[in-house]
């Protein structure tokens, strides 16, 4: 078996290092520190401490009954909505503040579509005492102003990106830039499996506890694997997590749900995997949404963090070798399935989170009553209430 | 014009070069192609065209912006293909093309080559493309002698330096600042030791970029590069309709240049 990713942050053609050289010395210098002092034991036992104490892990495998009853299997949800901050960012963010910390780094810097992730790095910016700055898209800033207010009530500044699409994309060019002259005392935590190498594979690795424990989880309740893993992707950090521990578990089916907004046969979607070509954004070789002249497209989605154009260079390896399947779900689609958990199951699903439940409700003769089914619930859906009522045309 | 005649004229004259960055089709297409021969009989040694990519992420505001009016007028590389193909027959000096790797990509390597050799164009610069990621691309140009200019930065170890020196061809373009493109009032200090030390080190001659924009900085750079980059500045005084003046500052940037001194 060969090392995935290779020593050149490639997974299979795809990933690798797509950076202006001024941010390769840093490059080379968060890959050092990840693979010297973030593979260390006692960085780990520092990191589990935390993900145990602080974050609430490990998160419950929950038996879905009234749910798996609508969709005729049996529905497992892995309750990352309930891990610290509401939503499995906190994983990835733990361990890079943590890290940024052990650099010597008194800053970090993010970028976020939802907010959430900027919310879990605000939190752990101060839990770790780091001055902290957050990229949002001005339109993201608009629908998650809550979240908004969140980070600034932990001390975060957010920066408001009035450029392109005004969207994740952009707020990425943005943290990107400021990297680019602070990399002295700052670190970029990026938030999601994307970027240029080691940032894939450590965020990977971060977010791999979510699939480790489903595993555990699962064997000890049902005494063996599970058929079928559901999660949404945008930039693919929640389902990779819950992937990648069984990726050698042949008999475990993975299937990533992206966003087809208006429809696949619009404009107006982001599903990367389902319509994108390959192509190099922020850093790595990957699927992309293009168009002829190779200029990024534009995106829609209901769910702020899955309005992405980009995905992980190992979901794109994934959909090439056929070890993953990737399908896409329209945002009335998960609207459906937004109201349908939270009456079913009284739980709220973060928009995000109820692509991959939509699937599932979409799809449901494709599943046998004898089938193990676990969905990733990646995140709560407090923050997408406000957003929902609107569109429902509901006076709060 | 290949880059290597051009530095080699250079030399004998002892001046130091002047690359002028233009976003192709900003404000609009013809107006590039005329600035562009006004540019050479204003003396300047080279042009370096931007074509635009939606996501410039090593540029800063400036940039960025004329990037955006550049794709609002639907340029891409075909259009700026043509545009090379109307300078071919109208000027002498080297031209090279500037974009990020993903247009280049999308449009096909080898196709990429060969029109960049069938409309004159005499190097890329791709500031997303580190020598690491570069192979590709060389491979195709090397085929049809076309160079593709490599970053160094203050950032750049030694060892690496050394790596990327072993291969470059055309010139060495030396990032002069932590940061994105963008005019500033002063360069770090170290800038001018920097380049004078790469200078001895390096096989191919030395081109200093990003945040020059002043008289006082160009007065110092000519003393220890071989040629000095000048873009946001360029794009900044065009959008705000400074042509004209533009131009005589060009000139006067010129003259310091000019002025003899012994590389």
């Amino acid at each position: 078996m060969k090392k995935m990713p290779d020593r050149h942050g490639r997974f299979g053609i795809y990933g690798g290092k797509f950076a202006p050289e001024t941010l390769m010395a840093p490059i080379q210098q968060l890959e050092h520190a990840y693979y010297t002092i973030g593979k260390s034991r006692e960085f780990k036992k520092e990191l589990n401490y935390y993900l145990n104490n602080y974050a609430g892990r490990p998160t419950p495998l929950y038996f879905a009954k009234d749910f798996s009853k609508l969709v005729g299997c049996k529905v497992y949800l892995k309750r990352e909505d309930l891990a610290f901050t509401g939503a499995h960012k906190i994983n990835n963010t733990l361990g890079q503040a943590l890290l940024a910390k052990k650099m010597g780094k008194s800053r970090v810097i993010a970028e976020t579509g939802a907010g959430q992730h900027g919310v879990a790095t605000a939190t752990t910016a101060a839990l770790f005492k780091l001055e902290c700055d957050v990229y949002m898209g001005e339109i993201d800033t608009q629908r998650q102003a809550l979240n908004v207010y969140r980070m600034k009530l932990l001390g975060a500044r957010v920066i408001s990106v009035k450029s392109g699409s005004r969207t994740l994309k952009d707020a990425i060019n943005e943290a990107m830039r400021d990297w680019i002259s602070s990399f002295h005392n700052t670190h970029y935590v990026i938030g999601s499996v994307v970027g240029f190498h080691p940032f894939p594979v450590m965020v990977r690795d971060f977010q791999s506890v979510i699939g480790k424990e489903t595993k555990k989880q699962i064997l000890k309740i049902e005494k063996r694997l599970p058929d079928y893993l559901i999660a949404c992707v945008g930039g693919g950090s929640n389902s990779i997590g819950l992937f990648y521990p069984f990726y050698h578990d042949t008999s475990v089916k993975f299937i990533g749900v992206e966003a087809a907004g208006k429809g696949l046969e619009t404009e107006y979607h982001s599903a990367t995997l389902c319509k994108g070509s390959p192509g190099i954004l922020h850093g790595n070789f990957s699927y992309v949404l293009q168009d002829d002249d190779g200029q990024i497209h534009p995106t829609h989605s209901i769910s702020a963090g899955l309005d992405y154009p980009g995905t992980g260079p190992e979901h794109s390896f994934y959909k090439d070798t056929g070890r993953a399947e990737y399908h896409a779900a329209t945002d009335e689609q998960v609207l459906r399935a937004f109201h349908l958990l939270s009456e079913t199951e009284g739980i709220i699903p973060a928009l995000e989170s109820a692509h991959a439940l939509a699937y599932l409700i979409e799809n449901k003769k494709r599943f046998k009553s004898d089938d193990i089914v676990v969905v990733c619930l990646s995140g709560r859906g407090d923050k997408d209430v406000n957003e929902v009522a609107k569109i429902e045309g509901a006076q709060l | 014009m290949k880059i290597k005649e051009k530095f080699n004229q250079l030399k004998k004259e002892k001046r130091t070069g002047l690359i002028i960055y233009v976003t192709a089709g900003c404000p609009d297409i013809n107006f590039t192609e005329e600035f562009i021969v006004k540019l050479e009989n204003a003396g300047i040694d080279f042009v370096e065209i931007g074509v635009p990519f939606s996501d410039p992420i090593a540029d800063g505001p400036v940039i960025q912006q004329a990037s955006q009016k550049a794709l609002e007028n639907k340029i891409n590389l075909k259009s700026v293909f043509q545009l090379c193909q109307n300078l071919k027959s109208k000027i002498q000096i080297p031209y090279l093309l500037m974009t990020y790797y993903n247009p280049v990509y999308k449009y096909g390597l080898e196709k990429f080559a060969h029109d960049c050799s069938d409309s004159g164009v005499s190097g890329v610069i791709v500031p997303d493309l580190p020598f690491e990621e570069s192979k590709p691309l060389t491979g195709e140009l090397k085929k049809i002698s076309i160079d593709l200019v490599s970053f160094i930065s203050s950032t750049t170890s030694p060892e690496r330096r050394k790596k990327i020196l072993k291969h470059a061809t055309g010139f060495v373009y030396y990032i002069a600042v932590h940061g994105v493109t963008g005019a500033r009032d002063v360069l770090p200090e170290s800038t001018y030791r920097d380049v004078a030390s790469l200078r001895k080190e390096s096989k191919v001659p030395v081109a200093v970029g990003f945040g020059i924009s002043n008289k006082k900085q160009i007065e110092r750079l000519k003393c220890c590069a071989d040629a000095v980059i000048i873009g946001s500045y360029v794009m900044k005084e065009i959008m705000d309709g400074n042509t004209e003046s533009l131009l005589e500052t060009l000139k006067e940037f010129q003259q310091i240049l000019k002025s003899s001194f012994d590389l």
